[in-house]
């Protein structure tokens, strides 16, 4: 098509330039409203029309249901708003034709739909070009009345609005293409921001005792599952889990205030089966309709080795004792939510563990896939807990957790199990001085300082040897953060200390990607530049640095050694 | 948390306080270069800062490079022990004028 500037029939019409500035306008990807007036200004004032307006297509042009809205106009006339059917007047023909429509005189053409006449304006003459990017519908730009050349509109005019529709066109699918992605992008971000709220308030990875102890592994970022084990004053232990139906944010924040209310409550109420009654019926108020929520809660006495539960709704508690015999205990009433137990309270359930174990799971256990690829149910979950029975409580917690979600494995629900130890462990591990998981965050770092100085110094390390240790504890976390996770929330870092053969060794296993030894190496001191002092200070500062083979489904296990008494002078090195 | 500029006697003194840590020094390093963006010389009053880690050093060591290449003294004042012993540690006690 030619741009040259038109003589003749078209006096001053010079559409080269209009062509040059409106594209300019229309590479933007941030298209408003203001801007598509004032191109449309420019395409009337350039063509010498009264009047210009974009068309907008809401559904499918085949779609007899769909309406052509005016999106703006310049002219004597305001139609902004003015909804058509898509199958009419010369907009529809030219979005129906994909194709430009010069309607020289509109008294000949029998499409031609006059204005109302409230309107009280004339169209004699007009241009209708579409907007479509390969094929797909948007819309279409209408320019009315020559202000000249007895108001008659030339085959050059309708090519040049053409070629300025198909520009516009373009720009309008990249907008609306970059609009989704600056919307999937917040709603990613969001969920992230969810996700870290959610972790804050509800109990936390490290919640334990040496008598019950939990895992909660989300299927995305927010989780509709809970557990939380709250030590009593007098011993016993108080615990619950969860699963709220659905997924996503309503099922996560019932869960935390499923958790909340399992908190405040339990300290004060000791009777499982009341303690159920009083947290469904607060649920019950502020729950909408159509949710519930399936929950076990329980009180343990690790003296007598007694567990008293009650049950709502949820996969049976599996008891196995010390036999290697299976006893599940189904529910006897529904799910929280739904209705109250006539009685107002839950049935409970007493049992003697009596070197047993108590096991807890939600359906994400028993509805994960086994190795070959079919569904685990009850009996493979008891499979699962035999394969690991004999395993102390801690690693055997992570050891079904590792089987349930394998390292990578993409979940499709929440995976959350609780399991309560009826026999006392072998013998107290003395050298472990803490055990305690903590969100990657920057925020964190402080608390993890200082816990680290406190532990350093009730074992025995001088106060100063003990600030050594800190600042190297205190790089690695960094380390962990900044480039394993990449500053990324969601990660976690579970830190440990041992006190072994005149030592304080800490650990950190994190799951961020595994980091490669050689990139570890320290900068030299000469290379004056930010950043990259981190591993020196962690070499410099303890007397051992080494990375171990990290547990199953962790990225990373760093071990930091130092020891308890001060250097002799001269040793500094 | 902030940290405050303090412009006096044709030099702008930085006031750091706390602990300078991975939280806190994306803080220091915008006071620190913003107080090196005066066009001035720069003292870095340490006296408050119970504790310092690598990140805190590095934004010592941008704002520090900055001002050199801007022609400007960069300086650290009341240094206390354990921030003297992490710059020690880095060798940067020989790279900074600390008065």
């Amino acid at each position: 098509m030619a741009l040259e500037t038109p003589a003749g029939s078209s006096p001053g019409t010079d559409y080269l330039s209009l062509f040059a500035e409106l594209l300019e306008d229309f590479a933007s990807l941030d298209i408003e409203l203001s801007m598509v007036r004032r191109a449309l200004g420019r395409i009337a004032e350039a063509m010498n029309a009264e009047s210009a307006s974009l068309f907008l297509l809401e559904g499918e042009h085949d779609d007899p249901r769909a309406r052509l809205v005016c999106q703006a106009c310049v002219g004597p006339s305001d139609i902004t708003g003015l909804s058509l059917p898509v199958g009419t007047g010369i907009v529809g023909r030219t979005v129906q034709r994909d194709e430009a429509q010069l309607v020289a005189d509109t008294r000949l053409d029998p499409d031609f739909v006059p204005p109302s006449a409230q309107m009280d304006y004339q169209i004699r003459s007009l241009i209708c070009a579409p907007l479509s990017v390969k094929g797909q519908r948007l819309g279409a730009v209408e320019v009315v009345n020559r202000r000249d050349c007895d108001n008659l509109f030339s085959e050059r005019d309708c090519e040049a609005l053409a070629t300025l529709a198909n520009a516009a066109a373009l720009a309008l699918t990249n907008a609306r293409l970059m609009q989704q992605q600056v919307e999937q992008a917040r709603t990613r971000r969001e969920l992230e921001l969810a996700a870290s709220v959610q972790r804050a308030l509800l109990p936390r990875d490290s919640v334990s005792s040496d008598w019950v102890r939990g895992v909660n592994l989300p299927a995305r970022g927010v989780s509709g599952d809970f557990y939380d084990v709250l030590p009593l004053p007098g011993g016993s232990i108080a615990f619950a889990l969860a699963d709220v139906s659905g997924k996503g944010m309503n099922a996560a924040l019932v869960a935390v205030k499923a958790a909340t209310l399992f908190r405040s409550e339990a300290r004060q109420m000791r009777k499982p089966g009341k303690l159920l009654a009083r947290i469904g019926t607060e649920l019950m108020e502020t729950m909408s309709q159509g949710m519930f929520v399936t929950m076990v809660v329980g009180i343990y006495d690790p003296r007598t080795y007694t567990v008293r539960f009650a049950n709502a709704g949820h996969e049976p508690p599996v008891w196995r004792d010390r036999d290697g015999q299976y006893h599940a205990f189904a529910a006897e009433e529904p799910p929280l939510g739904i209705v109250a137990p006539e009685s107002g309270v839950y049935p409970e359930t007493v049992l003697r563990l009596d070197g047993g174990s108590l096991y807890l799971y939600t359906d994400g256990c028993t509805e994960s896939r086994d190795e070959g690829g079919a569904m685990r149910g009850a009996e493979g979950i008891q499979a699962l807990i035999g394969r690991y029975a004999s395993l102390p409580l801690a690693e055997r917690v992570q050891a079904l957790a590792d089987s349930l979600a394998p390292d990578g494995a993409d979940l499709r629900d929440d995976i959350t199990l609780l399991v309560v130890e009826g026999k006392a462990p072998k013998r107290a591990r003395r050298d472990l001085l803490l055990r305690q998981s903590f969100p990657a965050e920057a925020t964190q770092l402080k608390v993890i300082r200082h816990l680290v100085a406190d532990i350093a110094g009730k074992a025995g390390m001088a106060a100063e040897t003990a600030q050594e240790l800190v600042l190297a504890v205190d790089e690695a976390c960094q380390n962990i953060i900044r480039h394993g996770y990449r500053d990324h929330v969601g990660g976690r870092i579970d830190l440990s200390m041992r006190r072994i053969a005149g030592r304080l060794t800490v650990e950190l296993v994190d799951f961020a990607p595994p980091v490669k030894q050689d990139e570890c190496k320290g900068r030299s001191l000469e290379d004056l530049r930010p950043g990259g002092l981190g591993i020196y200070f962690m070499s410099a500062l303890t007397d051992s640095m080494k990375y171990l083979r990290p547990p199953r489904g962790a990225g990373n296990r760093l071990a930091l050694s130092k020891r308890l008494a001060r250097k002799q002078d001269g040793e500094q090195g | 948390m902030s940290f405050r500029i303090n412009e006096e006697g044709g030099a702008a003194t930085v006031f750091l306080t706390g602990d300078i840590d991975l939280e806190t020094s994306p803080l220091a390093r915008q006071t620190l270069l913003e107080a090196v963006g005066r066009g001035m010389p720069v003292v870095v009053d340490m006296g408050g800062v119970s504790y310092m880690d690598s990140s805190g050093i590095a934004s010592l060591v941008e704002a520090f490079q900055k001002a050199k290449s801007a022609g400007h003294e960069f300086s650290l004042v009341r240094v206390g022990g354990t921030v003297q012993k992490v710059l020690a540690l880095a060798r940067l006690d020989k790279v900074f004028r600390i008065l």
